[in-house]
């Protein structure tokens, strides 16, 4: 008897619990201040769309993804004709080209849809983002003051505000030497993306990107990623490092297996407990 | 009675200490949590452990007189907050070092390396500044120089097993007013600086930030390494609070850094003349 009102309590609890989430599925917490929406934390984006944003099917052990372009509907990106046809030139030519082989930092919006995690560092009027691909950051400055003019940044140059609950961030200054994702698909350096994130549940972050660039696309369109939050206990952006080796081969060292470190780096010293 | 008057003179002891200190300390920004507020964006002072290194192929070092003067600390711009360390390496290391000094373009920073701990903060003075982001679980270092990374959780947890990287394992903790930093899981391979002193995998460093007043940050760190150094390395610098009208830059570590090794005689640079 005892035992059947505890669990019949429980089962309340966990009902109270889980319609409180259903009727606020849109409402963050708050840091301190007691007003900012709190979206600390590391998340990581849901889906393989970093293969190409306009969906391919499985390969190389990549699961398929559908188009995560949401405008226009059809999910093709509004390439003007000789754009298209870049992009193409691209796409054949991507085992090589593809700048992220280069090791360079991956750009924005595709920092945000790579399948390593970010994490959000957040304090009442400071937001930063940490990408652990290539150690790449981006603090976002509060809008106010105008764009770096004659910037051309690998993450760009970042001015944000919130409408309520979501944040807004102006993304320019970014450079044409990064594409948007390992299919080839590219902008110019006239790219003005505008993000939005806005947590969908405590435990999930809607991430949107507007891509105005009037050189490269006949009209703005818009991606949109979910991401997941990492809850494992312990969970670490790690350190990452992509780095062209004695070979010339660009590869990731992991910081969990030593034996991955380059070869060509200073190795002659060994220490006495070594010898 | 005796172990109550004993125990109310400890108290007495630490309420008079924390009094004082309070006194001193009482008008800087803290955190809900109590804890003094590091945020905001920071420049080393100029100066610092080791002048900016203008040096020749052959490892002379313009900045600190020319030949010999390498290592010792006596580079451009001292300031009065500086502490010069003392490196007293074994035998074995000191052998080492001077070897690592012929090849002084083997920096692993020079090769876009993370710079590790702590040279991370060490970079040359009034030149690349550090974001801090505060909350009650991390104090995160978004360095502008190789835009290096370091998420620090104040929690008390342990150091991971089986991670090992150039900027090691970070966990802090307060004691009283001053952040403390315990840096382990380095991988062996960094320099702290370019004049080739270096430290090895047993590399463990103890960092302290100290908020002096509003716009300025006392920074000590206690280098560690017993198969390097016979005693500890002790290291002083101040941070500076950089004028609000400025924000932190994009920084971009490149593949052409690598060739320099090509220039020099030892390796290769002579083969490659006679081709």
């Amino acid at each position: 008897m005892k035992a059947t009102i505890v669990a019949g309590l429980l089962a309340m609890v966990t009902a109270a619990g889980a319609a409180q989430t259903v009727n606020r599925p849109s409402s963050p917490g708050r840091l301190w201040d007691g007003k900012t929406p709190d979206f600390r934390g590391i998340w990581r984006a849901r889906g393989t769309a970093f293969t190409n944003v306009e969906g391919h099917p499985a390969e190389r052990g990549i699961a398929p993804s559908k188009s995560i372009v949401v405008d226009p509907p059809d999910g093709k990106i509004p390439y003007r004709p000789e754009a298209l046809a870049q992009r193409e030139m691209n796409y054949r030519a991507r085992a090589t080209l593809d700048p992220s082989l280069k090791c360079f930092q991956a750009g924005v919006p595709r920092a945000t849809y790579l399948p390593t995690p970010l994490q959000i560092l957040q304090s009442p009027g400071n937001f930063a983002i940490v990408y652990q691909e290539n150690h790449a950051f981006r603090v976002f400055q509060p809008e106010g003051r105008p764009h770096f003019d004659n910037a051309d940044w690998w993450m760009g140059d970042t001015r944000y505000r919130w409408e309520g609950d979501t944040l807004v961030a102006d993304v320019a200054a970014l450079t044409d030497q990064v594409w948007l994702d390992a299919a080839g698909n590219f902008h110019s350096t006239d790219v003005h993306v505008v993000e939005r994130y806005r947590m969908t549940s405590l435990d999930t972050l809607e991430y949107e990107a507007r891509i105005e660039d009037p050189a490269v696309y006949l009209r703005p369109w818009t991606l949109r990623v979910v991401l997941d939050r990492v809850k494992q206990p312990g969970a670490r952006i790690l350190e990452d490092e992509c780095l062209e080796d004695a070979n010339g081969v660009r590869r990731h060292v992991s910081p969990n297996d030593p034996r991955s470190l380059l070869k060509s780096d200073y190795s002659r010293w060994k220490t006495p407990s070594q010898k | 009675m005796k172990v109550i008057l004993l125990a109310s003179a400890t108290l007495c002891a630490i309420a008079c200490a924390l009094s004082g200190s309070v006194a001193a300390q009482s008008a800087l920004r803290r955190l809900p949590d109590g804890h003094p507020d590091l945020q905001g964006l920071w420049m080393k002072s100029a100066g610092g452990f080791q002048g900016l290194f203008i040096g020749s192929l052959d490892g002379t070092n313009f900045a600190a007189g020319g030949r010999g003067g390498r290592g010792d600390g006596r580079g451009a711009g001292r300031g009065p907050a500086v502490a010069q360390p003392a490196y007293e390496y074994t035998p074995e290391a000191e052998a080492e070092r001077k070897d690592r000094l012929r090849r002084g373009y083997e920096d692993p920073e020079a090769r876009c390396h993370l710079p590790g701990v702590p040279r991370a903060l060490d970079q040359p003075g009034g030149l690349y500044p550090v974001q801090i982001i505060q909350d009650e679980k991390s104090v995160a270092l978004l360095h502008e120089a190789m835009h290096d990374v370091r998420i620090i959780p104040t929690d008390n947890s342990p150091h991971p097993k089986n991670y090992w990287a150039w900027d090691g394992d970070s966990r802090g903790r307060w004691e009283g007013d001053t952040l403390v930093v315990d840096v382990s899981n380095f991988n062996g391979r960094t320099w702290l600086d370019m004049a080739a002193n270096f430290v090895d995998e047993n590399e463990h460093v103890v960092e302290r930030f100290t908020l002096l007043d509003a716009d300025t940050i006392l920074y000590e760190a206690t280098v560690t390494d017993p198969t390097v150094f016979v005693k500890p390395v002790q290291m002083r610098f101040t941070l500076k609070r950089v004028p609000a009208e400025q924000q932190i830059l994009e920084y971009s570590c490149l593949e052409g850094e690598r060739s320099l090794q090509h220039y020099t005689e030892e390796d290769g640079g002579k083969k490659r003349r006679e081709k």
